[in-house]
């Protein structure tokens, strides 16, 4: 059987290679050069092409009246259309009914139906922010947190809960009292909203801030490689640590590359499943960074203890919350490490 | 005066060209060919009924701000505030349409397009009342009325008026209160919207160019202290200059809602437009004819390169480059201008 599967599969791939595909990536007005999201999407979906021999280009959103225009030009040039970001959800479902023949791809977007040429990914974001904010309550001096939004979209209210969840976790099992402080900049682009609003959070005692706020979140790492040790930042949606060494604890990581990559590949392989995919632990769809340059800083126990809490996530013990409602009924588990 | 008339309309010419030049040589150094860009450009802006549609959409709200900039300018008023304006036009006019159900769409129209011009009014209108009473430099005012107008239209999207899952967005308008639509090719739709901007930029001319109070208030912007000798109310004449201005760019906010899917109002995410009518009105030298074609060049601009960056992989920063050069030479004429008079010297010199 699995043999047939692969066969089918060759046969497929040389029959599809043999038209060669073009896949077209249709950024929001957040942009490539975001070091994250968009970023991390486009080095998916070109690591698939070159695996499969495809042609690839992109389009940059300015406004998001740009949306509907930019996804059907595309759809008129490409097969494989991106959509990136949840702010394209209406208009994706729009263009997406008049190019019948185009497959489009949304990440980060949800669709209420299952529309036949639609695919969309979506991540559990709180089960990687979960063990972000364990690690950030278990690190922190001050016993303050700051978190820093972009604009409070589900994805990103995604992050919060399952950092709240974590750090109320920490708090429970360890006897600690942790102050959050929480900001959003209402936009996803610009560095200087990010920063002013992490220096604001480090005035007000927080050590370590966490953010999901795209491009708005280069800032925060930026403050927090200003003030230095014993300040930090944690990043979000790719590994970021490598952006300050050292002042990054770590980054809440959503491998929007791995959807982009499975994407092309169920296109081009002709296992295409219309509807939501949802990624999370298990799947390899999010997690938490290597910690490359702070693992030293941090104490072993902690860091062993993230490894069992991960694998209880996985195994489905714990349950991470992923809406205000859930978090504010997240009652903790009694772990024993 | 015709010599005028000429040289006002060859200044932006020949900096678009220029522009153009210069873009291209970049154009070039990234390897592509700048004349296919440049035809991609522009059946990319112009090429069908589709394009069209596209760069006139576009087009609407720009053509609406810059004419509320280049109004104030007309009066020695630097209202930055247009993208404050065009918020706070929106969101008023948004929650006018979306309880207008039972109306005609006659009636309904009008008065949601009023209620957007008296949102950006009265925001703008702070600022004038400041400047007028207290001397408060409008730049710095309408600025910080900018943010304010940034948060509060969050705040309404996320809270007050928000709906469903998904982008935070308001509930859709009512179907009376939408603008005919006029074109529609595939997802892209245009409605009536431009009609009702080009005739806002012919009244604006004629009220300038053609009446009493227009030429009072270029009065007050050519020399205030003189005009105020002739008679003239300087604070109420600052009062109204931004009351209009800020109508003109609360009208751009709202035709974007009543015109354009998805007919929500979404919040502060209009891309800088308010910003953009200041270069708008600084290429068309604040003149409203002039403002027309400044934001059809800009609009045409912005689709083509959405168009270039599919076909020809361009990045659409070149056309933030051809934006910037223009500007930049529209606002150092005088640069053009004493090339012009050297020209003209040799030229005399030569005949002498």
């Amino acid at each position: 059987m699995k043999k047939i599967i692969l066969m089918v599969a060759l046969i497929s791939l040389f029959v599809v290679s043999a038209f060669s595909l073009k896949v077209f990536m249709v950024t929001d007005v957040g942009g490539l050069g975001d070091k994250s999201f968009n970023d991390g999407t486009w080095a998916g979906i070109e690591e698939a092409a070159e695996y499969l021999g495809l042609e690839t280009a992109f389009v940059q959103s300015k406004e998001q009246a740009d949306y509907i225009p930019n996804l059907s030009n595309a759809a008129k040039e490409g097969d494989i259309v991106f959509a990136v970001g949840f702010m394209m959800t209406d208009a994706l479902i729009d263009v997406a009914a008049q190019f019948p023949d185009t497959y489009f791809i949304g990440i980060d977007i949800e669709t209420t139906e299952v529309y036949n040429n639609i695919a969309t990914y979506l991540f559990k974001e709180q089960e990687g922010a979960f063990l972000v904010g364990y690690l950030a309550a278990a690190v922190t001096q001050s016993n303050k947190l700051g978190f820093v939004g972009g604009i409070a979209i589900p994805p990103v209210e995604r992050f919060r809960y399952g950092y709240e969840a974590g750090i109320k976790t920490y708090e429970e099992l360890n006897g600690k009292t942790i102050e959050l402080i929480k900001g959003y900049a209402n936009d996803f682009n610009d560095p200087k909203k990010g920063k002013d609003l992490a220096v604001a959070q480090f005035a007000e005692g927080a050590d370590i801030v966490f953010h999901a706020a795209g491009t708005c979140g280069n800032g925060v790492i930026e403050a927090a490689q200003e003030k230095g040790a014993p300040y930090y930042a944690i990043g979000v949606d790719v590994d970021q640590d490598y952006m300050a060494p050292g002042r990054v604890l770590t980054s809440s990581m959503k491998r929007v590359d791995v959807a982009a990559y499975d994407a092309v590949l169920s296109v081009a392989l002709g296992t295409f499943e219309p509807g939501n995919h949802v990624l999370g632990i298990v799947e390899d769809g999010v997690g938490i960074s290597p910690m490359t340059y702070t693992k030293d800083d941090v104490d072993p126990v902690v860091l062993e203890e993230i490894e069992i809490l991960k694998n209880l996530v996985k195994e489905g013990t714990i349950i991470i919350p992923d809406t205000q409602e859930a978090l504010d009924a997240f009652i903790v588990p009694e772990i024993v490490f | 005066m015709k010599q005028n008339k000429l040289y006002a309309f060859l200044v932006p010419v020949i900096s678009v060209i220029i522009a153009l030049l210069i873009a291209s040589v970049i154009i070039l150094s990234v390897g592509k060919n700048p004349i296919e860009a440049y035809s991609i450009m522009i059946v990319g802006a112009f090429g069908g009924s589709e394009q069209i549609a596209d760069t006139l959409v576009k087009m609407t709200p720009l053509l609406l701000t810059g004419l509320a900039v280049g109004f104030g300018f007309r009066a020695g008023i630097f209202n930055i505030g247009a993208e404050g304006q065009m918020t706070m036009g929106a969101l008023l006019g948004a929650v006018v349409a979306m309880n207008i159900g039972s109306v005609p769409s006659v009636i309904a129209i009008p008065i949601c397009i009023i209620s957007g011009m008296i949102g950006g009014a009265l925001w703008a209108s702070i600022a004038g009342f400041l400047k007028a009473f207290t001397g408060a430099h409008e730049v710095i005012t309408t600025i910080m009325l900018n943010w304010i107008a940034v948060n509060l239209s969050s705040f309404m999207v996320t809270g007050p008026l928000a709906v469903g899952s998904g982008t935070p967005k308001s509930p859709e308008i009512a179907d009376s209160a939408k603008l005919p639509v006029v074109l529609k090719v595939q997802a892209s739709e245009m409605s009536i919207a431009i009609f009702i901007a080009v005739v806002v930029a012919i009244i604006m001319y004629v009220y300038l160019e053609k009446t009493t109070s227009g030429y009072e208030l270029k009065g007050v912007g050519f020399n205030p202290y003189a005009a105020e000798y002739g008679g003239i109310s300087i604070k109420k004449s600052i009062i109204m200059t931004m009351a209009i201005s800020g109508a003109l760019a609360g009208m751009a906010g709202i035709v974007d809602i009543l015109g354009v899917p998805p007919n929500r109002f979404v919040g502060e995410l209009s891309g800088g437009r308010g910003f953009d009518g200041i270069a708008i009105a600084l290429i068309g030298r604040n003149n409203p004819i002039g403002i027309i074609f400044a934001a059809l060049l800009i609009a045409a601009l912005r689709t083509g390169s959405n168009a270039m960056q599919v076909q020809a992989q361009i990045p659409d920063d070149i056309v933030s480059i051809i934006q910037g050069i223009v500007i930049f030479l529209v606002a150092s004429e005088r640069i053009v201008y004493s090339l012009m008079q050297l020209t003209k010297r040799k030229k005399g010199s030569a005949a002498a």
